[in-house]
């Protein structure tokens, strides 16, 4: 067990933990603003998959996660046509989201790498200049929310979209902003992951990570630090399942697989009554119907 | 207890929380749910194959950019179900578990309980049964009674699984979407190490649970097709009814469209979310057994072959209705097997089918949307 307990395993758990930040953060831009994003993890996998194939194209892990972003931006303006000015139920579209995003990148991915055939592993990103930028996305988010006029407004359509209308702002443009930014979050989330700790992408690599940061939002009460302070947590545990794996323990290893599902299972109970959900997430917003 | 508890038909005669309604909902449950209406069947059967065709249309778009002539292709799936001699049978086959977990999403679905963790209660439903068949000291029983215990006990461990989300939601408030979700990773871990560990044949030199032939459902319509397909076209008659004349699928609407009523009837809510969640779970864990016994020799650790996300697919384009959901999970059924052997022999890639099956989906919730607005505009 003391290989457990290692600057390694830390680092690890830092490097897994920073694509579920990632993502979380983006969840909170989003749910801040009234519209519940299940899409999560299917825009984390677009991400990952979009930043694999360029990072393999261009050789440069940069512009991959660039790309993560600029996919994971677009899928957001999907959903967002979507749920908000098609007004569908956020909850089934989420849900079918995911469901397309995980049958598309498999299929890309099938097309461009036949089954047999070793996909290439690409180059990765080290921890420092990842742990770097998760920071500047979490500042910023911060930032966004406690010192700006557009967070207050943000917060303000998630909050009552009747009276932010009444004031003259623009419900439907500020709930596209925030999805289209939401969704650029788990892109890069997903590039993140791909160009940084795993270096290939495998079918459903993102394995519910997308799922993980939406109950830390939860968790956090839709707060940014607390949510990547989950994200860590989260990240240890994958970290040691992955650690344990390998090697024979009393306990079963597969108690280690469960263990970053149980520990987020566990999180969303403890903090689910004192959270402080935007009083609108899920209402698509009809102006004038209230 | 109150009124609503009193017995009387709950459907027929106008129930009289129903002039509280109509309901403030976006259109999409609306449409699915609403009484059997000329403009309410045109719009719920017209929405899902128009959304079903355009698919279609997508995914030739996408077989012709591979370089092959769709049309041959949807000839050769067609080929593959009906003139194949077993076509039909693994159609049923595959259909199965479909409609089985699709069902219980169907029920849950209309009472706006989103669960999402079928396939965890499936895998943990055929590891219970598998352990209860397999287990020392039972070999000497009849067929029929291994059989009985081993869906038994998948039920009952499927309903724990799901119950625990329903209870989970109920005292905590845990979104039942991520929990369910949550469990089915657990569910599958707790699959791995059963098949490696917990229940394995000692003898045997992979990672599988002992052969459950003395459990094995019996076949019919020649080799592959089981007791268990009957079992789902018995369901789909039980859940109808249900819905239509039983005060728990009234209720289950009820809670679907105005939680309210439930409440000002004095009758919790809480209860009608746990026992769909309960019922849900358990007719997946059925499923899970019933095609551990009635298609496998062993339980083993490819058990996880996706029936349980499958079926939310079949369950929002069968339209929550079970009839719906038979009909939404035959085709699936069709186009998997039909495509089974397209596939090889045009050389498509594996995953075309569940893309095409995921765009139909998408566009049943967009067709939805878009009813909803004409009816508003008129």
């Amino acid at each position: 067990m003391d290989t457990l307990f290692s600057i390694a395993t830390v680092e690890a758990g830092i490097r897994l933990g920073l694509p579920v930040a990632l993502a979380a953060l983006g969840a909170i831009i989003n749910e801040r603003s009234g519209v519940l994003n299940l899409g999560l993890e299917g825009m984390m996998l677009s991400g990952a998959l979009g930043g694999y194939i360029v990072n393999d194209a261009t050789g440069s892990p940069w512009i991959g996660l660039l790309a993560g972003l600029l996919v994971g931006a677009s899928t957001g303006g999907v959903f967002a046509g979507l749920v908000v000015t098609f007004r569908t139920s956020q909850v089934v579209t989420g849900i079918a989201f995911t469901i397309v995003a995980i049958a598309a990148t498999t299929y890309l991915f099938q097309l461009r790498w036949d089954i047999g055939e070793l996909p290439p592993r690409v180059e990765r990103l080290g921890m420092w200049p990842l742990v770097a930028l998760t920071l500047v996305c979490v500042a910023a988010v911060w930032f966004l929310f406690r010192r700006t006029t557009l967070g207050l407004t943000i917060s303000a359509v998630g909050e009552s979209p009747e009276s932010a209308d009444a004031l003259g702002y623009n419900v439907v443009l500020i709930r596209w902003m925030a999805t289209i930014a939401g969704g650029a979050l788990a892109g890069l989330g997903g590039a993140v992951l791909v160009n940084g700790p795993l270096g290939l992408f495998i079918e459903e690599v993102t394995a519910g990570r997308g799922w993980v940061a939406l109950a830390l939002v939860v968790f956090a009460g839709w707060r940014p630090v607390p949510a990547v302070a989950g994200a860590f947590l989260f990240g240890l545990c994958d970290a040691a399942q992955l650690r344990l794996q390998g090697t024979a323990t009393e306990v079963p290893y597969e108690v280690f697989l469960a263990l970053p599902y149980v520990v987020t299972l566990i999180a969303l109970v403890v903090r689910a009554r004192r959270s402080h959900t935007p009083a609108a997430l899920g209402d698509p917003y009809v102006r004038g119907a209230a | 207890m109150t009124s609503s508890d009193t017995r009387q038909p709950a459907s027929g005669t106008t129930p009289s929380p129903k002039s509280t309604w109509p309901p403030k909902l976006d259109g999409w449950l609306d449409a699915v749910s609403r009484r059997a209406t000329a403009e309410g069947i045109l719009s719920s059967i017209l929405v899902p194959v128009v959304s079903a065709l355009a698919a279609l249309v997508v995914g030739g778009v996408l077989i012709a950019i591979d370089g092959v002539n769709p049309l041959s292709v949807y000839q050769a799936i067609l080929q593959g179900v009906f003139t194949k001699s077993r076509g039909f049978s693994y159609t049923a086959t595959v259909a199965t578990p479909l409609v089985l977990i699709g069902v219980g999403y169907a029920l849950a679905y209309r009472a706006r309980v989103f669960t999402i963790g079928g396939e965890g209660q499936y895998l943990v439903g055929a590891v219970a049964g598998t352990a209860v068949v397999t287990a020392g000291g039972v070999g000497d029983l009849p067929r029929v009674v291994l059989i009985v215990m081993g869906l038994g006990a998948a039920m009952v461990a499927g309903a724990l699984w799901g119950g625990l989300a329903g209870v989970l939601a109920n005292r905590f408030g845990a979104s039942i979407v991520i929990s369910t979700l949550m469990l089915s990773f657990i569910g599958d871990s707790l699959l791995q190490w059963a098949v490696r560990d917990g229940i394995r044949d000692p003898e045997s030199y992979n990672a599988n649970s002992r052969p459950i032939t003395a459990a094995a459902l019996p076949s019919f319509f020649g080799q592959k097709t089981h007791l268990g397909f009957l079992f789902a076209l018995v369901l789909v008659p039980i859940a109808w009814w249900l819905i239509r004349r039983h005060r728990w699928g009234f209720r289950i609407d009820a809670l679907g469209h105005n939680p309210g009523t439930l409440d000002a009837n004095e009758f919790s809510s809480a209860r009608v979310t746990l026992s769909v969640l309960v019922v849900a779970g358990g007719l997946a864990g059925l499923a899970g057994m019933v095609e551990t016994t009635g298609v496998n020799i062993r339980l083993g650790q490819e058990a996880s072959v996706g029936y349980g996300w499958d079926a939310i697919i079949v369950a929002l384009i069968g339209r929550l209705h079970p009839l719906g959901v038979l009909i939404a999970g035959l085709g699936m059924a069709g186009l998997t097997i039909g495509f089974e052997s397209a596939q090889r022999q045009f050389e498509l890639p594996s995953s075309l089918v569940s893309l095409i099956t995921a765009f139909v989906i998408i566009f049943v919730v967009w067709g939805d949307a878009i009813a909803a607005r004409w009816k508003e505009a008129r």
